[in-house]
């Protein structure tokens, strides 16, 4: 396994860094995404990052401005106040997620790329990842994690109780939004590197066993970031000497070790 | 009743959700260091009245004046609205109190850390500072709120439904601290409560709300009130 560890680390430098920052970058995030309840965010914006893709290979644009202006798009909606309207939120991310999903197929099947090509574009692949992309995810999503831990506290406060966190000053409505954008950004970045399913997995699994093994929320940050990078280094490393595919091969890694929190927290309930 | 100066006075105040008006051109003063339940039947606007007095809601038409200087007022909602899922220790909740001084970046000092200390020891709560909310009963949720309030060094407390899912023990004790805190410190402690026999016996004035409408009453003039007729209480100016 080290053996494997050590070629890898010499074969594929790139994904192994860029691997590492979108999988703790998304983790930390994905605390978020799952205490505010909306898991499905992550899959539905991954699916509008891989949308603006699409459009853009198409229209002959940077990958990147697509995912960005596409995802950014639809967090503007999305962090909009849900509480009062007749449609809850998650109704308007599953219409939201099958268009998307619908509409890039149609998209790139009138672009001439071969299938292989298109999956590669659409739903990435780590093992793929280029300095380029290490530039791009170094400059938008450490940016991005910096500014969700500067404003750790009113945000916090915000989801946590919204009337009492505005009696005493936060403006739950401005960090709220400030969250979905950066949390749009880290999703359309990583999405054009990892691909939707990876970062979904990063958005879901790792915050899970970090909110099943810690009671802080410092701690279930550092946990869930942390267990993003060891399932991540794991699934590579397996990936490589098994030869499977790469972004699979990481989120069952990360099931499997969600699986082991999961009887861990239960054992020691019993 | 006390008649000491108003600390909150509402000035022909309506509130609607939507185009459905709940308040309707409601003038009242509130006086300074009193326990003032808000009493009346389920939808008749206790909770929107108390929620514009915050600036939760914003109001129609007239004006609140809030004349308590610019800390702002203590909420206790119901222990709903806080998700038991968050990983947040009953310590980090009261010291959510202290947000309007520390803002989003500076740390507590020693004066601070020693205020929340202090609150959460009055209230009963240091055993269970590194509990989770959903880890503490529905008592302690209730002071773990009422702590953080508290912290704020606020002058007016606003408390929705406070004893709603207590036992009677508990309940007891949670109003025996807002009691105390209207009495021995000044505090002007508002709360919506269902029962108007309850609110008797902690206040001799109340708020009456009954559709839409809200007037200060003794318990006498409640009674008359909630049972039908329609005379103005006192408390309520031109």
């Amino acid at each position: 396994m080290l053996e494997s560890l050590a070629h890898l680390v010499a074969a594929f430098p790139y994904a192994i860094v860029t691997g590492l920052l979108v999988a703790v970058i998304c983790a930390v995030f994905g605390v978020f995404v799952i205490l505010k309840r909306v898991v499905f965010i992550g899959i539905a914006l991954a699916e509008m990052a891989a949308c603006g893709i699409a459009g853009a290979l198409l229209a002959g644009l940077p990958p990147i401005a697509g995912a960005l202006s596409l995802t950014l798009a639809a967090v503007a909606i999305l962090a909009l106040p849900f509480e009062s309207r007749r449609i809850p939120r998650d109704a308007f991310m599953g219409v939201l997620f099958v268009a998307a999903s619908s509409v890039s197929v149609l998209l790139v099947s009138r672009s001439g790329l071969g299938l292989h090509e298109v999956k590669a574009l659409l739903y990435g692949d780590l093992i793929l990842a280029s300095p380029s992309d290490v530039l791009a995810i170094a400059a938008l999503l450490v940016p991005a994690l910096a500014a969700l831990l500067l404003f750790l506290r009113p945000m916090l406060y915000a989801f946590l109780d919204r009337d009492a966190a505005t009696v005493l000053g936060v403006k739950p409505t401005r960090w709220e939004m400030l969250f979905f954008l950066l949390l749009g950004l880290v999703v359309a970045t990583a999405s054009k590197v990892a691909g939707a399913l990876l970062v979904f997995c990063y958005l879901v699994v790792p915050a899970t066993v970090a909110l099943l093994l810690a009671r802080r929320i410092q701690t279930v940050l550092a946990l869930a970031g942390a267990v993003a990078a060891v399932f991540t280094m794991g699934g590579l490393a397996v990936s490589f000497a098994a030869d499977l595919p790469t972004n699979q091969t990481i989120c069952t890694a990360g099931c499997v070790l969600a699986a082991i929190a999961w009887l861990i927290r239960s054992a020691g309930r019993t | 009743m006390t008649t000491s100066a108003p600390i909150i006075r509402c000035e022909h105040v309506s509130v609607a959700y939507g185009r459905r008006e709940v308040i309707h051109d409601v003038c009242l003063d509130i006086p300074r260091g009193i326990l003032l339940p808000f009493v009346g039947p389920n939808g008749a606007g206790k909770t929107t009245l108390l929620r514009a007095i915050l600036g939760l809601l914003p109001v129609r038409s007239g004006q609140i004046r809030t004349l308590f200087g610019g800390k702002p007022a203590g909420y206790v909602p119901q222990q709903k609205a806080i998700d038991p899922l968050y990983p947040v220790t009953t310590r980090q909740i009261v010291e959510m109190g202290l947000y309007p001084e520390l803002g989003w970046w500076r740390r507590p000092q020693l004066e601070q850390k020693a205020r929340v200390r202090s609150v959460m020891e009055r209230f009963g709560l240091s055993a269970h500072q590194s509990k989770t909310f959903g880890e503490l009963s529905g008592g302690m949720k209730q002071k773990a709120m009422l702590a953080r309030a508290l912290v704020s060094g606020s002058e007016v407390f606003v408390l929705d439904e406070p004893t709603s899912e207590l036992d009677e023990d508990t309940e007891r004790e949670v109003l025996s601290h807002l009691v105390a805190m209207a009495r021995n410190e000044g505090k002007t402690v508002l709360m919506a409560h269902h029962g108007l026999e309850q609110a008797a016996a902690l206040a001799d004035t109340v708020c009456v709300v009954h559709h839409g409408r809200a007037c200060l009453a003794t318990i006498e003039e409640a009674r008359d009130l909630l049972g039908g007729t329609s005379s103005v209480g006192r408390g309520a100016h031109a």
